[in-house]
């Protein structure tokens, strides 16, 4: 499997995050979108580490990635439920209490 | 490296050509009569009962966060345990100050009670007398 | 010179004294029984005082590289360091006086504001793109839960969701950019990025990876079009965490975007003395969003009713003014943009601090509520005019001198549009900023009861107003300050 192959997966992968976080109005499904963008760029640095860098510094990104979109995705998550608590719906779009 | 991508165009293009036309001669070939039976999730044996949009109970999710932010910290500790022996004391030490912060982190969560699967709301203390 | 793990320790010392402060409120937190003591504030304000003291100790000498290659040790992140030290002080001197965050729980809300304070620290050191990403969201993390913290309220949890949307998208998107640049380039230095990117010309990659780049550093100062987020979250928020937003990880923010513009996509032209954009033709790019965002947060401003969000408009505008000393890629352009960071660090933590003392009193945050103010709190009146003065940039407050420096440079390098989109808007900002002062003292009073203004926050405001005032005529060491950390940045 080449670099391109792979660098089209991110490509794709992180156009249907985009797609996701655009056309969603649930706040869960905005996250998975996220992820996905999250993971395509996981690709890219894995894939790039391996065919172009002789440095393992792609992989340890890739890590460090993983691990702060847990970190990000559990914060988010725990807002979203406070949300849902406070007004019952985690729809984006509900949520305009604030405007102007 | 243009032309590479132009490649990747063409492939992509006739990769969805390809599916639109399987889809497309299926649809117009296939005969259509569904019935209540046929539509039902699963088609043999099982009778699908209640919504599949049941609620669960909130803790599962709180301990599922928790789960996975500990969980994912193990991932930085994998790289340190690969080389370890090679980098000698200085390195356990870190790896060793990264694991207090975290057991900080799970003191916390024990002293919020997050940790506890029945939640107790309010301690009410034992009367005198009574055992 | 790269220095290894153990010799940069003792480069390191504020940002440990900030983590040891954090533990220890952790561990404050797990012993103790009283939620709604000061102990943890005290604590916080000790630390980061602590930590502030040491960033003055530290040497400031030219481009020392800790950790191996992780962070920089220059002038420039000291002086970022020590800017948004003295902003967390302010602020954790006003979150004792609010009265939104009374009865919350105290330990929690300062592991995480002493939480986003590392992460700043961190930011403007960061010349690794795993590190910079790492203090991004060390600060943004933090923040969403700043931002959330009043539990009941439902704006504050809206705000909270909103923040947290759009700083994972933006940062999603920034994380693409730096892998097609470690794509570019094999390595993760943002020094080595740069030396690679120069030799070649520039590509549709290139030019993505700018882009995507600059999503998550513009999402991160509020600049248009990434600011939706900022008028929401300034408004929801609870007004101290507003304060330190629209200071703090903004200054952090222009830090790691100079930084990383400067070092990635510029190379430093020692005879000429400025910088040349290597790869990607950027500096017009960042005119236009400079123009654009000064335009779209002043005239939005206009229509506010509640303070917050005019104040959050108005910082957006700001960012805008800033960014003019940025697309210019010369040491006095930036000279401009620290010297108007410590000019704006007064003038609206000033502005904030006596929005949360009237909200203390009169529980809204509607400028019609300001009504009579001078003749009610004639003090927090005084003062608020003396910020929102500053604000617009009328000599002799210190806003002006900021203004005269950035607007100085854009002329002399002869951009003059920008300038003059500038100053149109600086007359824009004029008639908002008025209309408060305007409320306060010429318009009669709902209620008569007399605002008290308690002696500490009397105290506050009185430091805050000081530097405001007197950096407006003498503004010498300042400037100086701000042209050596500057020049450490590459030259």
């Amino acid at each position: 499997m080449g670099l391109d192959k792979l660098l089209v997966i991110g490509a794709a992968l992180f156009c249907c995050g985009l797609y996701t976080i655009l056309t969603r109005r649930n706040a869960v499904a905005v996250l998975m979108g996220v992820e996905l963008v999250l993971n395509a760029a996981n690709i890219n640095f894995v894939a790039f580490s391996h065919y172009v860098s002789r440095v393992i510094g792609g992989q340890i990104f890739a890590v460090f990635v993983i691990v702060l979109a847990a970190a990000e995705a559990a914060v988010a998550l725990a807002i979203f439920l406070r949300l849902y608590a406070t007004t019952g719906t985690v729809e984006v779009d509900t949520a305009d209490n604030l405007k102007g | 490296m243009l032309t590479e991508f132009a490649t990747v165009l063409v492939f992509i293009v006739l990769g969805a050509a390809t599916v639109a036309l399987m889809l497309g001669v299926s649809r117009l070939l296939q005969p259509r009569n569904p019935t209540a039976v046929k539509l039902s999730t699963y088609e043999c044996g099982e009778v699908p009962f209640g919504s599949s949009w049941v609620q669960f109970n909130i803790r599962f999710y709180v301990i599922a966060l928790i789960f996975i932010i500990f969980d994912v910290e193990v991932a930085l500790l994998y790289p340190w345990a690969v080389v370890f022996q090679r980098l000698g004391l200085l390195a356990f030490v870190e790896a060793f100050i990264f694991i207090v912060i975290l057991l900080a982190g799970l003191a916390y969560l024990w002293k919020e009670g997050d940790l506890d699967w029945v939640r107790t709301m309010q301690e009410t203390p034992p009367r005198k007398g009574e055992r | 010179m790269f220095l290894g793990n153990l010799e940069s320790l003792k480069y390191f010392l504020p940002e440990l004294a900030i983590t040891a402060t954090i533990l220890l409120l952790v561990a404050a937190h797990v012993a103790s029984k009283n939620r709604r003591s000061a102990a943890p504030a005290l604590l916080s304000l000790a630390g980061v005082g602590a930590s502030l003291l040491l960033v003055g100790l530290l040497p400031g000498g030219p481009g020392t590289s800790l950790f191996e290659g992780m962070v920089a040790l220059d002038g420039f992140a000291v002086f970022f360091k020590a800017l948004t030290a003295l902003a967390t002080i302010v602020v954790v001197a006003m979150s004792m006086d609010s009265a939104e965050l009374k009865d919350k729980s105290q330990a929690e809300y300062y592991i995480f504001l002493l939480s986003v304070l590392l992460g700043m620290f961190l930011l403007a050191a960061a010349t690794d793109i795993v590190m910079l990403y790492l203090s991004l969201e060390l600060v943004s993390i933090p923040s969403y839960l700043l931002a959330g913290y009043l539990k009941g309220r439902a704006r504050s949890t809206e705000a909270s969701m909103k923040y947290v949307v759009y700083g994972a998208t933006a940062s999603g998107v920034m994380i693409y950019g730096f892998s097609l640049l470690f794509g570019l380039t094999g390595t993760t230095h943002i020094g080595e990025i740069g030396r690679g990117l120069a030799l070649g010309k520039a590509t549709l990659p290139m030019f993505l990876a700018a882009a995507m780049v600059t999503v998550g550093f513009g999402y991160k100062i509020a600049a248009v079009p990434f600011h939706m987020w900022s008028p929401d979250v300034y408004e929801g928020a609870p007004t101290p965490v507003t304060a330190f937003l629209s200071v703090g990880p903004k200054a952090a923010g222009f830090a790691v975007l100079v930084r990383f513009f400067y070092t990635v996509f510029a190379t430093p032209d020692a005879a000429a003395g400025m910088w040349k954009f290597s790869s990607v033709d950027w500096p017009l790019l960042f005119a236009v969003l400079s123009a654009v965002t000064m335009t779209v947060g002043n005239l939005v401003a206009i229509n506010q009713k509640n303070v917050k969000r005019l104040l959050a408009y108005s910082s957006i505008a700001h960012a805008g003014y800033m960014l003019m000393g940025f697309v210019l890629l010369t040491p006095v352009g930036l000279r401009a943009i620290l010297f108007y960071l410590v000019v704006y660090l007064f003038m609206n933590l000033g502005a904030f601090y006596v929005v949360i003392l009237v909200a203390n009193g009169t529980r809204s945050e509607e400028i019609s509520d300001y009504s009579g103010l001078g003749s009610r709190a004639p003090f927090a009146a005084v003062a608020l005019s003396v910020f929102l003065f500053a604000l617009t940039g009328i000599p002799p407050f210190s806003g002006f001198i900021g203004k005269v420096y950035l607007f100085a440079e854009v002329i002399n390098r002869g951009v003059y549009w920008l300038a003059v989109v500038a100053a149109l808007n600086s007359v824009v900002s004029l008639y908002y900023y008025a209309r408060i002062v305007k409320v306060m003292f010429l318009e009669d009073p709902r209620e008569s009861a007399v605002l008290p203004v308690p002696a500490f926050p009397r105290a506050m405001l009185c430091l805050l107003v000081l530097p405001t005032l007197v950096l407006g005529v003498y503004w010498e060491p300042v400037i100086r300050v701000a042209a050596d950390s500057v020049k450490l940045l590459a030259f």
